[in-house]
């Protein structure tokens, strides 16, 4: 299944949020979406997964999803979103409940997400007794439960300390280079941007529109700290935002 | 006499300490003149020998400034006497007054109002329903609920002394308050009470609540209020409690002449309605309250006389519910020599 | 850098820190406790306090010993209980479902705000005489009291609760598309438990107040109707027992809170 983004604008009242987006996610591929803070790119993948209507345009299911996926378009968020009452295995469980899926099933589907992210000691845990990183971990096994056909990340790595998002970077990449999945992936941070994304979208300042779309053709699980190309991919991402983010960070916050 | 005086310094030490306003003077010989005394009082019929004797001059002729201090119960009213915010009062005997008493804080000095054969005195009442139901004897009160304020009242002592005669037994309902009282019985909500005639006669004229029988019928004689003061004012200011007495019987003995033995004259009779209107009933027209003045005209003790064999037969029976403790005594609640037989 | 002389000796940096952070102390509260009644137990003893001002403790204890051993005090003690069972269940739950509807639907929440702030601060007391006649003398104007009384409070706490669940595990809900329903009772509910069950802590306490104004209106029997008596007796042994008890109700009644804490909200940190 493949997501088209049609003239997607948004506004807050009289505020222009998003402007004219046209993009195309392709199946089996990470977009990745950056630009400076208060762009739109959160709003943007609000949009993109159903949370919010856009005020102009649509987005657009090109195919249908995979039979088997229960949530197509699936979030990991930046706070984790997990229940604090529910152990590792019940917030997992919680998303598998509503579809009336056998016990078993459920078992074996746990049991699969928890062996992927390597959770499967902390079955019994609760999100009290984890730390950042492993937490974002168990969000993310929530989320390939419901098989999603696409996974729509808002900054899910923003809130780790830089160790630990390098080891959930390399957990990602080997989630995608075992089963190829669909992502769009928000972030500000241009070097997560290039380690994940097949593309990366910069988004301008507010009304964010797309400045440009930078393809990175490497293979994922290629791409190791300080590669040359994606040292000089970053560069170039930087050079074309940092006037933006600039400007973005001068601008009044109520303006 | 080691009891007394070691009671003495106890109360002495409890005016220093406590902040109650208990004078430490030992005062026992006489008063100054215009000695100001405060005076708790009831907006009832029952309290007029104290307002006679304040609009006729009667305590001004003893040198004594009275204030009164009007309260809605005799419960916070005894309780005011105790602590010293109040010097003499008139209430029914209750256990909170005995156990004062006991406590050394309250001394019944006098009587007051009292059930006389020949002279309307309180009504035993019952509700309409419980009426209908058959409820027109005092017989028939077995099983049936009965109203008090609180355990240990004038209310529960008659209901008991009434189905103790009867050879019945009740159950009895604490409402705390008259007002509460009227309305359950007039709801039906409880059986049967007591109160004074003046209370009893429009009600049952309403047709609300029927009178089926008088008190004095089951506890002849009764002495229904007593007068007391502080055990501090007791023992210790004799002129000027003896002052008191003297100026709340000439009150009670004018009372007596105009409404309850009528031998004053219809003038005189009507002067007294009057004066008291002043106090009771104060918010009703003079046409309407009246009626219930005359009403509630019950003979207030001459002499501020106290009919020992009622008080102790209300002691006794405190004891026999337990609601006070066997060690008292006649003496404990009463000074008797202030009393006149 | 300052040569180091005679006059300028080096000086150790003055400790500024410390303290506003209240560490617990089990004994402080038992020995206060103590202290007081040994206190009380002294000054009675001399005389110091009359008998007029305060019971001594040890009369306290020994009519609390006559009332276990006359068999009186279950008498009081069952109605009491039962009364603040019945009457604070209800109340509560009427209090916990309100609260949710409030905290979950706008229209609600407009219509019955305003109303449960005006019944709020109505003393409960007061209205008595009207729940006599409304539900007769016995049992049920007493239960309907306790229940008045705790439900404002619960409702006020409830809805509170709701209002404070974290609206992004909300949002996460409805990103995996789970029902209305199960976003109710999955993600709101739980997430009320800690607001609702703190709500409940001052509702119950509420309903023991109420206890005693339930039980001033025809009870024979009940602890209420035992300090009311104490009370127009001037009995302060009588008195000071019944309050004892309640505060000992008091305390279980929290207690037992802090155990359905522990066992619903065990995931707090």
């Amino acid at each position: 299944m493949n997501l088209q983004l049609k003239k997607i604008g948004h506004r807050y009242g009289a505020t222009d949020v998003l402007q004219d987006i046209d993009l195309d996610i392709p199946a089996g591929k990470i977009v990745c979406i950056v630009g400076p803070s208060g762009c739109g790119k959160s709003t943007l993948l609000r949009l993109i997964g159903g949370l919010e209507r856009p005020s102009t345009g649509q987005v657009v299911q090109i195919g249908d999803p995979p039979g088997d996926s229960l949530n197509p378009l699936t979030y990991v968020f930046q706070d984790f979103a997990l229940l604090p009452w529910r152990s590792v295995e019940g917030n997992i469980r919680l998303v598998l409940e509503d579809h009336g899926i056998t016990n078993r099933e459920t078992e074996v589907i746990i049991s699969d997400v928890l062996t992927r992210t390597k959770l499967t000691d902390f079955r019994q845990a609760l999100p009290k007794q984890l730390s950042g990183g492993m937490k974002q971990r168990v969000a993310i096994a929530r989320a390939l439960a419901v098989k999603p056909a696409v996974m729509l990340m808002d900054e899910p790595l923003s809130a780790l300390d830089s160790q630990t998002r390098e080891l959930l970077m390399d957990d990602l990449v080997n989630l995608w280079t075992r089963e190829a999945f669909t992502a769009v992936y928000v972030t500000h941070n241009l070097n997560e941007a290039v380690r994940l994304g097949h593309a990366v979208v910069v988004l301008s300042r507010r009304p964010g529109c797309i400045r440009e779309v930078v393809d990175i053709d490497i293979p994922l699980a290629e791409r190791t700290l300080g590669h040359p190309d994606l040292e000089r991919q970053q560069q170039h991402l930087w050079n074309l935002m940092r006037d933006e983010a600039m400007a973005a960070d001068q601008e009044l916050v109520n303006a | 006499m080691i009891n007394i005086s070691s009671k003495r310094n106890t109360l002495k030490l409890l005016g220093l300490i406590s902040g109650l306003a208990f004078l430490p003077s030992l005062a026992t010989s006489a008063y100054a003149e215009n000695t100001a005394i405060n005076v708790g009082a009831l907006r009832f019929t029952s309290h007029a020998a104290s307002f006679v004797a304040y609009e006729r001059g009667y305590f001004k002729d003893e040198g004594l400034d009275v204030t009164f201090r009007f309260f809605q119960a005799a419960q916070p009213m005894a309780v005011a006497v105790a602590s010293g915010d109040v010097d003499y009062a008139v209430t029914a005997i209750s256990g909170g007054l005995v156990s004062l008493a006991e406590k050394g804080a309250a001394k019944v000095i006098g009587g007051a109002l009292v059930e006389e054969a020949g002279v309307d005195g309180q009504k035993i009442l019952v509700s309409d329903a419980a009426y209908k139901a058959g409820l027109t004897d005092p017989s028939k009160l077995d099983g049936k609920s009965w109203a008090v304020t609180q355990a240990g009242s004038s209310f529960h002592y008659m209901g008991a002394k009434i189905a103790a005669k009867e050879g019945t037994t009740l159950s009895y309902k604490p409402l705390q308050k008259v007002g509460a009282i009227i309305g359950a019985l007039k709801s039906g909500q409880v059986d049967g009470w007591t109160i004074q005639p003046h209370i009893a006669k429009p009600l049952d004229k309403s047709g609300a609540v029927h009178i089926i029988g008088n008190v004095a019928d089951y506890i002849p004689d009764y002495q229904v209020t007593v007068v007391f003061t502080s055990a501090e004012n007791a023992a210790n200011k004799r002129p000027l409690t003896e002052a008191f007495l003297r100026a709340f019987s000439r009150g009670a003995a004018d009372f007596n002449a105009a409404l309850v033995d009528k031998t004053a004259g219809d003038e005189a009779a009507l002067e007294m309605v009057n004066l008291v209107h002043k106090y009771v009933y104060a918010d009703k027209p003079f046409e309407e309250a009246e009626p219930s003045i005359r009403n509630g005209a019950m003979r207030i003790s001459p002499n501020a006389a106290l009919n020992a064999a009622s008080v102790q037969d209300q002691l006794d029976w405190f004891k026999s519910e337990k609601l006070i403790n066997d060690s008292v005594t006649y003496e404990t609640l009463v000074d008797s020599s202030y009393v006149t037989k | 850098m300052p040569e180091i002389s005679q006059e300028n000796p080096p000086k150790t940096v003055l400790f500024r820190g410390g303290g506003f952070a209240p560490r617990p102390n089990r004994w402080a509260g038992a020995a206060l406790f103590i202290a007081l009644i040994a206190l009380l137990e002294m000054g009675t003893r001399s005389g110091f306090i009359t008998p007029l001002t305060l019971p001594r403790p040890s009369d306290v204890l020994s009519t609390f010993i006559d009332l276990w051993n006359s068999g009186l005090l279950w008498k009081h003690l069952v109605p009491s209980f039962s009364r603040l069972l019945i009457g604070a269940t209800i109340g509560a739950s009427f209090g916990i479902g309100i609260g949710i509807l409030i905290g979950l639907f706008s229209l609600l929440r407009a219509g019955l705000v305003p109303l449960v702030a005006a019944i709020f601060p109505i003393p409960k007391i007061a209205l008595l005489p009207l729940f006599v006649i409304w539900f007769g003398i016995d049992e049920t104007s007493k239960y309907a009291l306790i229940a008045f009384g705790t439900f404002t409070p619960t409702v006020v706490a409830t809805y509170g609760a709701v209002d404070n669940v974290d609206r992004s595990l909300i949002r996460m809900g409805q990103s995996f598309s789970l029902s209305w329903f199960s976003i109710v009772r999955k993600i709101v509910l739980p997430g009320a438990m800690p607001g609702i069950l703190s709500g409940l802590r001052i509702s119950l306490a509420i309903a023991i107040i109420l206890l005693v104004a339930a039980e001033m209106l025809g009870a024979e029997y009940g602890i209420g109707a035992y300090i009311l008596e104490a009370g127009s007796l001037y009995n302060l042994e009588r008195l000071f027992t019944g309050v004892a008890i309640l505060s000992l109700l008091g305390l279980g009644m929290s207690a037992a809170i802090g155990l359905l804490e522990k066992w619903l909200l065990g995931w707090r940190t």
